[in-house]
This record gives C-alpha cells, structure tokens and sequence, in this order.
C-alpha cells in the first residue's frame, strides 16, 4: 500500500504545482487534497496520511486552527505537519513550531527542496 | 489468269502453291493439282509450278507405293530414258538445263554441294522424271515472292555447280542432272525434295498460319508472364505496405508506451526494461527504439518546461526548476542545447508580443495569414478596406499594420493608405507591410520605403512575413528608443 501526503491549500495554481513536482518525485506517494483546514481534518481522520502539508492561510478554517485539533486528535497526532506558508518571518517560523509543526516551509516552493524535505519524513 | 492488267498476280499465285503445299501435305493431291493449276493460270512463268506438279507426283506415287505394288503403267513409275552414274563428274557438265529454269540459277556462285547429303540422293532405283529438277527449283528469281518452305531452296545435293567451278573430288557428291534426281525411299530425303539442309532432320518449317499460331502463343505466355510478374510486383508490394503498418502500428504502441512511462520523467529501470521487452516484442529495431525514446523524452520535458513557465511565479527559481526537470527528465546539456531554440520557440510562441492591423479585401488571404498571426502571439484586427482601417486605427491602436494594395473600386489603395498614414504624425512611424501583387514590386522597389515600412509579393510565404515583421519592429523600437 503506497503511502499517502495530505496537502491542506486553498491555491488551485498551488495545489497543482504540488502534485506536479510530488508526481514527478517518483516517490510513489499518494497525493490527498483538501481546500481548507477543515477538510484536512476530516481527511486526515479518513486517510491517516504519513505526511500533512499544511497552507497556514485558508478559507473556513486556516492553519493555526486545524493543526491543534489534529495533533489533539490521537488518531492524526503522530503524522507530521510540514507547515506550507507564505509566511517567513522568524517569529512566524517559530509559532508554527510551537503547535506542534514537524518543519516550516516558506513559499515560493523550490521543487528539489520540497522533495527532500518530504523524502526525509517519508523514511521516518 | 492474269490481273485485269495482264500482268501476273503474282501474290494470288503464291497463294495458291501455298494452298497446294497444306494439301500436299494432307495427301489431297487432287486439291493440290487445282491449287497449282490456278497458280499457274495467274502467274504462267512462276518456275515453281512446274516443280510442284513434278512433287505432286512423286508423293502420289511413294504413297500408292507404301499402299501397295506400283502400277506399271502409273506415269510416275516411269523409267527415265537416260540414267546416269550418280557419281559421274561429266554427269554436272552433261546436265541440261530444264527449259522453265532461270537462266541465272544454275549460275548461283554460293551454292555448293553438300558431300554428307550427296550419296543419299543417288539411289540406284530412279524414276527420273518425277524427280525435282535442281534448276528449276533453284534459287528463286529476285521478284517472285518466297514459296512455301518445301519448295523453296533447293538442296545442296541438287544443286548444280556454276561450270566455272571445278568439279568436286569422285568421293564427294556431285550434283546430279535433274533428270538423273531419283526418289530417295529415306523419309528425310524422299519427303523434301527441297528442304532447307536443318531440315533434314527436322520437322517441316512451319507454314505462315502455324508460325503465326505460334507467334501468337508465344504472345501469349509473355502477357502471362508480364501478368504473373505485376501480380508478384503487387503481391510484394502489398506485403510491404502490410509490414509497414504494422511497424506503424507497432511503433505508435511503443511510442503510447513510452509517452505514459515518460510523463512523469524518465522511468525506473524496471519500467525501462519492460519497455524494452515491448519494444523487442514488436519487433522494433534497436535505433527506432532509441530515436523514439529520445523523441518522447523531449517532448515530455518541454511540456514539463511549459507547465512549470506558466506557474513561475509560485517557484522560488525558475532557472533551478529547470535543472531539477532536466535531471527528471535525464535530459543532457548536449541535447538541451540541440533543442534550445525549440524549447524557447515553445514557451514564447503564445506569448503576446502586440497588435496587427490586417486591412485585406481577401477573405481567404486572412484565413490562411490570420491563425498564423495569432500562433505566433499577435492580437489581430481586421478591416475590409483602408477606409474602415482609418476608422478602427485610433481605437486598437496597432503596433504594425499588414495591407494589400488593391482593393475594390472606390477605396483607397494600400500605398495611398501608407501616404495618408506618413501625413499623420501620429501614426507616422507604425511598421507597415504592403502585400503586392508581383508586377508591382518594381514600383515599390524603386519607392523610398523607410526603415519600418516594407513590402512582401503575395502569395505571402508565412515565415517571410514573421522575419520582415520581426525587422520592422525592431526598426520601430530602434525609433523609440532614440527618441529618449
């Protein structure tokens, strides 16, 4: 069974770069979408993703609100949650830390660093 | 019976010795009698009706003979008054000449005797006067028309030697009188008085009908053969148009194949082994294979290239992206740089690179020019005459203008739409293109076009048209920039 990523992101064009570079990856993972902080919870509970990529800012519910309640969550609080932002001021960088986020990724994406950084919690 | 002319029918005789010879041949030698009596009313002096009565005869008499005991009283059994020694040399000097002879045929210089053949022609049993005289039948005279084989050349054994020539040696034949010509009880020499010496061993040549027959037999096998030729030619022809869509089809397989497993970048080894195996399956050669991988691998890198370009801003490096889907792509810096201008023609070619005002009273001159405009990432506005061009003008405000030079009665022509353009300081210095017709190049070559004006002869070559608007545009940006 391959392994699945969950990508929490509003941004169509976002979303779609993603999957181009995770498809291009070969990394053979399973790519699971979610518009908003909402749906990520939902899907993390349904899908029980090894990796969750997280847009901090998003309609219904952003980041700062699903990441609590999925690490809350005993079923979702082991996946890691690689906080995906526009966001890259120090103090941003630590927040996302603080509740409980494996790493924090500014964007714009660099395509070989994303797959590295996945790479790694992937092999975890 | 000679023609209404009194001349003799010479063609209507040979007709009927040619009768008379299939008869003879059947045994009828009754029919044959007629035939040569006919040939000899239409052409009395044809030296071989003579001979044919005396053949007649003999073949009637060798065959009452083979039928049973010969009558005495049969004319054709008839002891001839002289007999002479077959192999007397006096014999050639003592022949005399039969009276219907030609006077030259006797004298024929290249006739000689034929030794093999001599002994045959002197039986001891001879019946002189059916026998064929070699004189008479001798060399035809130049004007009668060739006769049927069997009476045609005398034989060599018949033939009398010119007195000037020295007698052959007593052990060679010599050529006997024509009376002295005895029947020969050999079938060789028996049933062809006359025969051409191949014929002596052989069949009767042919008659004109069987050669012809034959002819047309032959004909006939080689339209077989040229029939079973084209039908092999078209059977090949078939097999190979087969075996090549069945490569198309095997190679548009493969190339699916390859397109799918390449999609993403290239494939793991075990993908590239199995397309391998595929590729071997379907009998594809190992350079096709290659040339087809190469193909596909390009192809899907520009397209990777493209969708990344149209996503740039939400990458950090567009240039390192580039690298990152070179390496995906194991596409080499040698091929990268091998197609460089194909990727760039790819990622620009939609790009919008201004306005052309395209004024054409030719509707399927815009339709051939105006996807290609488009393609190439122009916005295009049409106008039907120079007229409605001056009123679209200020509104769309163009960076070039595409014109021909005629339009219907009443308009103004291109070139007068390019002057009243030039007495506009505001569109002064827009590039303009005038498309002409051939005879007008003259013209508009001896004209002072300025830098960013030009003309091209219709019908217009696309490429030409995209160097020529690329060069005005440059012009005009030149112009501009001078201007700061």
């Amino acid at each position: 069974m391959s392994k699945k990523i969950l990508l929490a992101e509003d941004d169509e064009d976002n979303r779609d770069l993603v999957s181009f570079v995770l498809q291009r990856s070969r990394l053979g993972a399973e790519l699971v979408i979610a518009e908003n902080g909402q749906e990520a919870v939902d899907k993390a509970i349904e899908h029980l993703p090894s990796l969750i990529l997280m847009d901090m800012q998003m309609p219904v519910m952003d980041g700062w609100t699903a990441i609590p309640i999925l690490k809350g969550d005993p079923r979702t609080r082991h996946i890691p949650i690689i906080a995906f932002t526009a966001q890259a001021k120090p103090e941003d960088k630590v927040r996302t830390l603080e509740i409980g986020c494996a790493e924090h990724y500014s964007k714009p994406m660099d395509p070989e660093e994303l797959i590295a950084l996945i790479r790694k919690y992937l092999a975890d | 019976m000679n023609s209404p002319s009194g001349t003799p029918d010479k063609a209507a005789a040979k007709q009927c010795l040619l009768a008379a010879d299939r008869f003879l041949k059947e045994s009828r030698f009754h029919e044959a009698r007629t035939e040569i009596e006919k040939a000899k009313k239409l052409d009395p002096a044809n030296v071989y009706v003579v001979a044919f009565l005396d053949r007649i005869n003999y073949f009637e008499a060798q065959k009452k003979k083979e039928a049973g005991p010969v009558p005495a009283a049969a004319p054709v059994a008839a002891p001839p008054p002289v007999a002479p020694q077959p192999s007397a040399p006096t014999a050639v000097a003592a022949a005399p000449p039969r009276a219907a002879a030609p006077p030259h045929a006797p004298l024929h210089p290249t006739v000689k005797p034929a030794p093999a053949v001599a002994p045959v022609a002197h039986p001891p049993k001879p019946v002189a006067h059916v026998a064929v005289p070699p004189p008479t039948v001798a060399p035809p005279p130049p004007t009668v028309a060739p006769p049927p084989p069997a009476v045609a050349p005398p034989p060599p054994t018949v033939a009398a030697p010119p007195p000037s020539v020295a007698p052959p040696p007593p052990t060679v034949a010599v050529p006997p009188p024509p009376v002295a010509a005895p029947p020969v009880p050999a079938p060789t020499a028996a049933v062809h008085p006359a025969p051409k010496p191949k014929e002596l061993s052989a069949e009767p040549a042919p008659t004109p009908a069987e050669q012809k027959a034959m002819e047309a037999t032959l004909e006939e096998m080689k339209r077989q053969i040229q029939m079973l030729s084209h039908s092999l030619e078209q059977e090949k022809k078939a097999r190979e148009e087969m075996t090549n869509q069945q490569l198309e089809s095997n190679v548009r397989q493969l190339r699916n194949s390859f397109e799918k497993s390449w999609m993403n970048g290239a494939p793991n080894d075990i993908e590239a082994e199995e397309l391998h195996k595929l590729a071997l399956s379907l009998s594809i050669p190992e350079n096709v294979e290659q040339s087809l991988r190469r193909e596909v691998k390009l192809k899907m890198y520009s397209n990777a290239v493209k969708e990344v370009i149209a996503k740039r801003q939400l990458l950090r490096s567009s240039s390192s992206t580039f690298e990152w889907l070179r390496k995906v792509y194991q596409v080499t810096m040698e091929e990268y740089l091998e197609y460089e201008t194909k990727f760039l023609l790819d990622l620009v070619a939609d790009q919008y690179k201004g306005t052309v005002l395209y004024v054409s009273p030719n509707v399927k001159t815009k339709d051939e020019l105006i996807p290609r405009l488009k393609a190439a990432g122009y916005a295009v506005v049409l106008s039907g005459n120079p007229e409605e061009a001056l009123e679209k003008i200020e509104k769309v405000n163009p960076n070039l203008i595409l014109c021909h030079t005629e339009f219907s009665p009443g308009s103004l022509s291109g070139i007068k739409f390019l002057h009243l353009l030039r007495a506009t300081v505001k569109f002064n210095f827009i590039p303009f293109i005038l498309l002409c017709q051939e005879s007008e190049v003259p013209q508009l070559q001896s004209s002072e076009l300025r830098h960013h004006e030009g003309f091209l002869k219709k019908p217009v070559d696309v490429d030409e048209l995209m160097i020529t608007m690329n060069e005005k545009l440059a012009h005009f940006r030149d112009y501009v920039s001078s201007l700061s």
